[in-house]
């Protein structure tokens, strides 16, 4: 029962992660009104991937996504998950390097970002290094510790909303649907890294969908926090939009002068988890394909991540590199769920047909 | 005439054993020979016992096989008897002997009240010196057919003894069994209670140990109820529970003694606590020199009132007062109880008032070390309570160079450190270990 929590927690605070800072200014790209409708169906089409992925692991009882990869074959394994990793550690970087910039502009805009990406690094690398457990166990009380600030940010934002910025509510017939943004969009999911435990916990689908319900309403929250303070116009001009909403939040009983500061506080304890997570990840990964300890690799990989991070010059190109990265992350999301589904329904098949 | 086997024994402790014995006794016109330590041994009592058991008894056979059960064994045995403790008895030929039981000096201290912990409405018995007695109370309040109880004597210059204590059917078998092998495995001299710490696995550098230690036999039942394991070390006034875990420190079963929602609002307040006495010196060092602009202003203009004129930077004069605390605390420790109040008094004049007047650190900060020497000694434990305030120290250091963003890092390495560790494969952050054979 812990264990599920755990994993929900871990769900939850890597969505939250990747759901705070860009997401919000690809999907006011998308559309101009009814930006629910973009949120809701992301999340069905993840949904329905979600379904493909658990099924096909259950066919597969005690092992993890590199075990049925490694059954299809050696070449196999590698053919399919070493872009992945690769995309993984392009994804790690980009992803801190963003978080970075968003942690310098509210706490420390003199400090240089090298620092505070090594600062980030360091803590990331050494919970991997920790290994599943760690994570998962921290992943509760990093969850105690992020979720009242998520919703401290909520309600003390609700003062500036005003209700005439979203309208009209509804937009048909969903033109985005035919965008590529929007699979770019698919790619800020984070539900693979589910794949990776499963040598332990069976996963049940009902106990992940309350996950995908809370990660749902958080990620509409999420959106709608800055539409409602500023409204579609100005909120497509912001680099931050969440942050500039934050920012123009002013309680007068309140002591402190900026709720960013919690924002702030809450996207280091989601960019360390998150970031955590992948590099366990990766390790995994190398660590069964090519027999080695998985403590090198992840070290291995991480500097190169971190050599990538700090060489993307400047803002422009760093979002770019990262809509591609996501817009990989979103290939391998369909591909790898449908992979596993196909080969599991297939060789399940073969199982009965030989038994009779 | 003695016999051989009485001069063997008198070689050995022939030079510089001065409270070493050998009395001649008649006893049924033959003699006897009483050996042993009279440092140990009440040698007066003993005699009378020994000629009482004799008038009840037929013969020398008789009367030795009435003391005792453990007769004519080789002298290796009979030294390691005396060493003991216990009274040896050779017959004039020393072809019969017998290591009695004597009646003992008394050099230990009775049932008392715990000295470190102080439970409040609730039995007010403590652990004593005596291994026996110790496993005895446990037998007496937990009256179960169903506690186990294994023994080991253990180290290589004394044999000291160790005792584990579980419940059958309740705590893990794999637990048992692992924890068995690293105690018949002990090799070295278990000297402190760190020493057998370190039996349970490497965690040399690590502040959190593997043996949660308490004076309370109630809080020692409670542990075993919830399927953990207890040991007693001889001459250890503690009951060592394995595994230690975080909860130890939060809530104890004493707090259950009051309403459940008195006694959640006691463990929140440890709670905390604990939280306070990690971040607190490090939140002033962050919003006094690295992030001032967080405040609203009428704030942000006292906190900086409050530093007006004072040489030392935020973190210099932090990290000193921190010091001296930890310094003080320590102090008062060391001294006889007499001294003690002295100590707190020039402590408190200098920390409280002279260092604010002679403007070496601010107002604001005294007020914070007072709240984070009391927030400290809110949790349950005095090896609790100390590290975690060796905790707070990275804590202040990544606040120094990074202001608020390095004290919520510090916070969340704080927590993953805790997170990895685990013994025996039980992680120190879990809440409850699951009973043997319980489905998930």
């Amino acid at each position: 029962m812990t264990q599920r929590i755990q994993i929900g927690a871990v769900f939850i605070i890597m969505h939250l992660s990747f759901g705070y800072v860009v997401y919000p200014n690809l999907i006011y790209r998308l559309t101009e009104t009814a930006h629910w409708e973009i949120i809701l169906c992301l999340g069905l089409l993840q949904l329905l991937l979600m379904w493909f992925y658990i099924k096909g692991l259950h066919y597969f009882p005690n092992n993890d996504v590199i075990d049925i990869h490694l059954k299809m074959g050696r070449w196999a394994a590698i053919v399919f998950l070493i872009p992945f990793v690769i995309n993984l550690i392009a994804l790690v970087s980009l992803n801190i390097r963003i978080h970075t910039e968003v942690i310098i502009s509210i706490f420390l805009p003199r400090t240089p970002y090298w620092s505070i990406l090594l600062l980030l690094f360091f803590v990331s690398v050494y919970t991997a290094l920790k290994g599943l457990g760690t994570i998962l166990r921290s992943s509760i009380f990093i969850f105690l510790f992020v979720i009242p600030l998520v919703l401290l940010n909520i309600f003390s934002s609700a003062i500036n909303f005003n209700i005439h910025n979203v309208t009209p509510g509804l937009d048909l017939p969903p033109k985005f649907l035919l965008n590529m943004r929007f699979f770019y969009l698919l790619g800020f999911s984070s539900f693979l890294f589910l794949g990776f435990i499963t040598s332990k916990t069976k996963l049940i689908f009902r106990h992940l969908f309350v996950a995908w319900v809370i990660v749902t309403l958080l990620l509409l929250l999420v959106v709608y926090i800055p539409l409602l303070v500023f409204g579609q116009e100005t909120v497509i001009t912001l680099t931050n939009p969440f942050l500039e909403a934050m920012d123009s939040i002013d309680i007068s009983w309140f002591s402190f002068n900026r709720q960013a500061i919690f924002f702030g506080v809450l996207l280091v304890g989601l960019v360390i988890l998150t970031n955590s997570v992948i590099f366990w990840m990766i390790g995994r990964v190398m660590q069964k394909v090519f027999a080695w300890d998985s403590s090198y690799w992840i070290i291995a990989c991480s500097v190169i991540a971190f050599i990538i991070a700090i060489v993307v010059p400047n803002k422009y190109l760093l979002e770019k590199y990262f809509l591609w990265s996501s817009g990989a992350q979103a290939y391998f999301m369909i591909s790898i769920p449908l992979t596993i589904f196909i080969y599991g329904f297939l060789s399940n098949r073969g199982v009965k047909v030989r038994e009779k | 005439m003695r016999a051989n086997i009485v001069k063997e024994i008198q070689s050995r402790f022939s030079d510089h054993y001065d409270d070493f014995f050998i009395e001649e006794e008649l006893v049924e016109k033959t003699t006897i020979f009483l050996i042993g330590f009279n440092t140990l041994v009440d040698l007066a009592k003993s005699k009378l016992f020994v000629q009482q058991m004799a008038d009840s008894s037929a013969s020398v056979k008789a009367l030795f096989k009435n003391l005792s059960d453990r007769i004519n064994i080789d002298t290796e045995q009979l030294i390691q008897g005396i060493l003991e403790g216990n009274l040896v008895i050779v017959s004039q030929d020393g072809k019969q002997n017998v290591v009695v039981d004597p009646i003992v000096k008394n050099l230990r201290s009775s049932i008392s009240e715990p000295k470190n912990e102080s439970p409040i409405q609730s039995s007010t018995d403590a652990f004593g010196d005596d291994i026996n007695t110790n496993v005895g109370m446990i037998r007496k309040r937990l009256s179960t057919a169903s506690l186990c109880h294994c023994s080991y004597q253990v180290g290589e210059l004394e044999k000291r003894k160790i005792s584990m204590l579980y419940i059958k059917g309740r705590t893990p078998k794999a637990l048992i069994e692992k924890v068995n092998e690293q105690l018949k495995g002990i090799n070295t001299d278990i000297e402190t209670i760190d020493d057998l710490n370190l039996q349970f696995g490497k965690r040399r550098l690590s502040p959190v140990s593997h043996l949660s230690a308490t004076e309370l036999p109630i809080q020692a039942i409670h542990s075993l109820k919830e399927n953990r394991i207890v040991l007693f070390l001889d001459n250890c006034p503690f009951a060592l529970v394995f595994p230690n875990l975080i909860w130890d420190m939060l809530g104890g079963i004493n707090d259950r003694n009051f309403p459940f929602i008195l006694s959640f609002m006691l463990r929140f307040f440890r709670v905390i606590g604990l939280v306070a006495t990690l971040i607190l010196p490090a939140l002033y060092v962050a919003l006094v020199s690295v992030n001032p602009e967080v405040f609203k202003l009428d704030l942000a203009l006292f906190v900086a009132k409050s530093r007006e004129g004072i040489p030392l930077s935020a973190f210099l004069e932090t990290i000193a007062m921190v010091v001296l605390v930890d310094l003080i605390l320590e102090a008062i420790v060391r001294l006889p109880k007499s001294v003690g109040p002295a100590i707190t008094m020039v402590g408190g004049i200098i920390l409280g008032q002279a260092m604010v007047e002679a403007k070496l650190v601010s107002n604001l900060l005294v007020i914070v070390i007072t709240a984070v020497v009391i927030a400290s000694s809110a949790v349950i434990g005095m090896q609790n309570s100390l590290y975690i305030r060796l905790l707070k120290y990275p804590i202040l250091i990544l606040a120094s160079l990074f202001g608020i963003l390095g004290v919520c890092t510090g916070f969340i390495i704080t927590i993953i450190y805790l997170a990895s560790l685990t013994s025996n494969d039980v992680p120190y952050m879990t809440f409850r270990i699951k009973q043997e054979g319980e489905t998930k």
